[in-house]
C-alpha cells in the first residue's frame, strides 16, 4: 500500500500541473467586456506605484481608485493612471485591479463598512443598482469645480447615468454590439466591395440572403455567422432587433411594471431561431470567438472589445461595422464603463474634486483607451489624430448615437440573467416558440421587479 | 476527591478554551446570526428591514426552493447507488493479484486529487460537441455519424448524465480505498475454507465478501447522500444550473439569491431548510449506525 501511495502522489503531482495549465486560459470569450478583453493582452505588469515625490508641499491629494479592467484593458488602464500622476503632481491616483466577477460584491461591501476607494468603475446597466444600495453618489455638488463640461459627452451616453436629474457618473466609452466579417471569406462567396465592405442589402431579407450566399458558396465547415447558442450575444442580437422594431426596453417607465412588447419581441426573436434553425449559425458552437478568430467564420457579432483581440491574430482579415439595419430604424445593444465616486466616510469635497478632475480627464484623453476597441465618450477625441490613426474605430464610431441603453432599474441585469437569458436560450434551441418565451419573460420580469 | 475532580475538569477547559473561543466566535456564533438574519431583509451592506416570518412564508410558497431541492435530491438518487457499485467493482478489480495491482491502486485513485474546479474543466473538455472527448470518440468508432453531434450539456437529461459520470469520475478514488481496505480486512481464512468447500468466483463475492462489506457500505451511502445534496461547484462550472435551470441544486440558487440577488436574508432562510434537512438525513445515519452496533452483540 505504502509504496502505491508514493506513485499515486508522484503521478498526481505532474497531472495537476499540466491540468492547471489547461484551465487557466479557459475564461469565457464572451462572458463579459472585460472578462473578454482579458484574452487579447498577456498579463499586465504588476501595478508599478512610482513611489511618491516627496519635494512636494502639503497639498498633495492621493485617492485610491477600484478597477474592473483585465489583460488589454488593464494594461490602458494603468498607462491612463501614470499618465495623469505624471502630468497632475499634486494628485496622486493609485490603481487597484480587482477580479471583475467579484468587483461589484467586493466594492458594495467595502463601501458598506467605511473602506472603499474614493473612484471607482461601474458600468451604466450597473449605476442605478448602486445609487439605490447608497454606494454611488451625486456629481453634482463638485463638478462645476472641476471643471467638467457635461455639454462635452457624447449625450446618449451621458444620458443613460443621469437619474432623476442629477449626475452619477463620468461615462468614458461605450461598447456596443457590433459586426465583425472576415474579408477573404467574403471576397470568395463575391460578398465583399470594391470599397473592402460587405455587399450586403440592409434589410431582413437582405442579411437572410447574404447569410444564404456565404452558407452555398463556401465549404460546408465554414460557419457563415459565428454566435453563441446562449446568453448574452444572442440576447444582445435580440436587444438590438427589438429596439429597431421600436421596442422600449422590458420594463416600463415607472420600472415598476414588466412591459414586454409581445409582438415585436416575438418577432425579433423568430428571426433569430430562423438563423439557428436554418444553420446559418453553428449549433451548440463551444467557442465561437474562436470559430471567427481562426478564420472558419464569415461573420460574427459581439461588443467592440473583440477589435483589439483580432487585431493581435496574425492572418486574420477582418473588418468591422455597425451591425445591419434589419428592421424599421438602426439601433443596437450597448453598455458603459464610467467613473463613479462612491460614498466614503467624510465624502471630502478636495478629495471629490481631484476625483472628478481624473475622471473627466480620462474621458478627455479616451484615445489611450480606444485601443481596446471601445468608443469614446468625447466627441472631441473622435477628432484627434492619435484616434484617427486607429484603424477600424472610424467604422463604427457612429453606433455611439444608436446605442439603445436599458431604462435605469436597479433589477437590470437581475431581469436580464434570470428572465431572458434563460428564456431566450430555450428559443434558440428550438424548444419554446418566441410567443411563448415573450409570455414567460413578461411574467418572470414582473416577479423579479416585485421581489 | 471531589476537589480534585473539578480540578482536573476545570484543567481540561483550560485546554479546550483555545479550541472553543474560535470554534464559538467562528461557528455558533455565525449560525445564530444566520438565524436573526432569516427575519430580516438583509443586503450586503446591511440595509435592513425586518420582516417577522416573510421569508419563510415565501420561500415555502416558492417553487424555484423546491425545485432546486429536488434537482440536488436527483443527483443524490443518481450519484449515490452508482457510486457504490463502482467503488466495488473497482476495490474488486484491484484486489486481485495481478502485477498491475499497484498500476490499478493509484490509476483509481488519482482523479480525486484533482481541485473540483479542474475536474470540472476537464468534463467540460469530454463532454463539449465538435471537439470533446466523448463526441470525437463516438465519431471514430462509428458510434455517431460524422455529421450528428450529441449535445450533453443542453438536453436535460444528457446534462445529468454527464454530471453524474464527470462526478464518479473525480470522486469514486475516495470510496474505493475504503471498499478495498474493508476487503483486505476479510480473514484469508474463511475465503480458503469456501474456496475448499468447492465455492465459484461468484458464490465467494455474494456469500463471502458482500455481506463482510456491510458495515462500510452503510457509512459510505450516508457521506455519500450528505455531500450529494451539498453538491454546487461541478454542476455550477459545467451547465451553470441549465438548460432553464434545470439542473441548478439548492446550493446554487442559495449563492445566486444572497451574491447576486442581493437577498441574504432570504438566502439564509433557504439555508437553514437546508441544514434541517441534512440534520435529519446526519440522524438517521446516527440511528442506523448504533442499530448496527447493537446488531453486532
Amino acid at each position: 500500500m505504502k509504496k502505491s501511495y508514493g506513485l499515486t502522489l508522484a503521478a498526481l503531482a505532474s497531472v495537476s500541473l499540466l491540468l492547471n495549465a489547461c484551465g487557466g486560459n479557459n475564461g469565457g470569450n464572451n462572458a463579459s467586456p472585460s472578462a473578454s478583453a482579458a484574452n487579447s493582452g498577456s498579463s499586465s505588469p504588476a501595478a508599478s506605484e512610482s513611489a511618491a515625490p516627496s519635494d512636494n508641499g502639503g497639498e498633495k491629494i492621493n485617492l485610491s481608485f477600484w478597477t474592473l479592467f483585465d489583460g488589454g484593458d488593464g494594461d490602458n488602464m494603468q498607462a491612463l493612471v501614470d499618465e495623469f500622476n505624471k502630468t497632475h503632481p499634486n494628485i496622486q491616483v493609485k490603481n487597484t485591479k480587482l477580479v471583475w466577477g467579484e468587483y461589484y460584491t467586493k466594492l458594495i461591501t467595502a463601501v458598506g463598512n467605511g473602506t472603499g476607494p474614493d473612484i471607482g468603475i461601474s458600468h451604466t446597466s450597473r449605476l442605478p443598482d448602486l445609487i439605490d444600495q447608497g454606494v454611488a453618489t451625486s456629481l453634482d455638488d463638485v463638478a462645476a469645480d472641476a471643471g467638467v463640461d457635461w455639454g462635452t459627452f457624447n449625450q446618449n451616453l451621458l444620458n443613460a447615468t443621469v437619474v432623476d436629474g442629477e449626475h452619477y457618473a463620468v461615462p468614458i466609452d461605450t461598447h456596443p454590439f457590433i459586426m465583425y466579417y472576415n474579408k477573404k471569406l467574403l471576397k470568395d462567396a463575391g460578398l465583399l466591395g470594391d470599397d473592402g465592405k460587405p455587399v450586403l442589402e440592409q434589410s431582413a431579407d437582405g442579411f437572410v440572403k447574404f447569410l444564404d450566399t456565404l452558407k452555398s458558396k463556401l465549404p460546408a465547415k465554414i460557419t457563415p455567422f459565428a454566435l453563441s447558442n446562449t446568453n448574452d450575444d444572442p440576447y444582445r442580437l435580440w436587444w438590438a432587433l427589438y429596439s429597431q422594431l421600436g421596442g422600449n426596453d422590458v420594463v416600463a417607465d415607472d420600472l415598476k411594471t414588466a412591459a414586454v412588447d409581445a409582438d415585436k419581441g416575438a418577432k425579433a426573436a423568430d428571426y433569430i431561431q430562423k438563423l439557428f434553425t436554418n444553420g446559418y449559425i453553428k449549433k451548440n458552437d463551444p467557442d465561437f470567438y474562436k470559430n471567427f478568430q481562426s478564420g472558419t467564420a464569415a461573420i460574427m457579432m459581439t461588443g467592440v472589445w473583440a477589435t483589439g483581440t483580432w487585431e493581435s491574430t496574425k492572418g486574420l482579415e477582418f473588418g468591422a461595422m455597425p451591425i445591419p439595419k434589419i428592421f424599421d430604424k438602426e439601433a443596437t445593444w450597448g453598455d458603459s464603463h464610467t467613473i463613479i465616486l462612491p460614498t466614503t466616510k467624510d465624502n471630502d469635497p478636495a478629495k471629490r474634486k481631484a476625483a472628478l478632475i481624473f475622471a473627466n480627464w480620462v474621458a478627455d484623453n479616451g484615445q489611450i483607451w480606444a485601443k481596446a476597441g471601445h468608443i469614446p465618450s468625447k466627441p472631441s477625441v473622435l477628432e484627434k489624430p492619435e484616434f484617427k490613426a486607429l484603424p477600424y474605430r472610424s467604422d463604427y464610431v457612429s453606433v455611439a448615437d444608436t446605442v439603445k441603453f436599458s431604462k435605469p432599474s436597479t433589477k437590470v441585469w437581475q431581469i436580464r440573467d434570470n428572465s431572458s437569458f434563460k428564456f431566450l436560450n430555450e428559443v434558440w434551441a428550438n424548444k419554446m416558440t418566441p410567443a411563448e418565451a415573450m409570455a414567460k419573460m413578461q411574467e418572470e420580469t414582473q416577479k423579479i421587479l416585485n421581489e | 476527591m471531589k476537589m480534585s475532580k473539578l480540578k482536573a475538569d476545570a484543567q481540561a477547559l483550560l485546554f479546550l478554551l483555545p479550541f472553543l473561543a474560535v470554534y464559538i466566535v467562528f461557528t455558533i456564533w455565525p449560525m445564530i446570526k444566520g438565524v436573526e438574519m432569516t427575519f430580516y431583509k438583509w443586503t450586503l451592506i446591511k440595509k435592513m428591514k425586518y420582516v417577522g416570518w416573510d421569508n419563510y412564508q415565501r420561500m415555502f410558497h416558492d417553487q424555484e426552493v423546491w425545485a432546486a431541492i429536488w434537482h440536488s435530491a436527483i443527483f443524490v438518487i443518481l450519484t449515490t447507488p452508482t457510486m457504490l457499485v463502482l467503488a466495488i467493482a473497482l476495490a474488486l478489480i484491484a484486489n486481485r493479484q495481478s502485477r498491475l495491482q499497484k498500476l490499478y491502486r493509484s490509476v483509481f485513485f488519482l482523479p480525486s486529487v484533482l481541485s473540483v474546479a479542474v475536474a470540472s474543466y476537464l468534463g467540460l473538455f469530454i463532454f463539449q460537441p465538435y471537439n470533446g472527448f466523448v463526441n470525437t470518440l463516438l465519431h471514430l468508432i462509428g458510434l455517431l455519424p460524422g455529421h450528428q453531434e450529441i449535445f450533453w450539456l443542453t438536453e436535460t437529461t444528457l446534462s445529468w448524465i454527464a454530471l453524474t459520470l464527470i462526478t464518479l469520475w473525480w470522486t469514486v478514488g475516495f470510496n474505493f480505498i475504503l471498499y478495498l481496505s474493508a476487503m483486505q480486512d476479510i480473514p484469508d481464512e474463511i475465503k480458503e475454507a469456501a474456496r475448499l468447500d468447492g465455492a465459484t468466483d461468484s458464490v465467494l463475492f455474494w456469500k463471502i465478501v458482500l455481506p463482510h462489506l456491510g458495515p462500510i457500505t452503510k457509512t459510505i451511502t450516508m457521506l455519500q447522500i450528505i455531500s450529494s445534496f451539498k453538491v454546487f461547484m461541478q454542476i455550477y462550472i459545467i451547465t451553470g444550473g441549465g438548460p432553464l435551470d434545470k439542473t441548478r441544486p439548492i446550493i446554487q440558487l442559495i449563492y445566486q439569491t444572497g451574491f447576486r440577488k442581493n437577498d441574504l436574508g432570504y438566502a439564509a432562510t433557504m439555508s437553514y431548510l437546508l441544514f434541517v434537512i441534512l440534520l435529519i438525513l446526519s440522524a438517521l445515519q446516527y440511528w442506523m449506525n448504533n442499530r448496527k452496533g447493537a446488531d453486532a452483540r
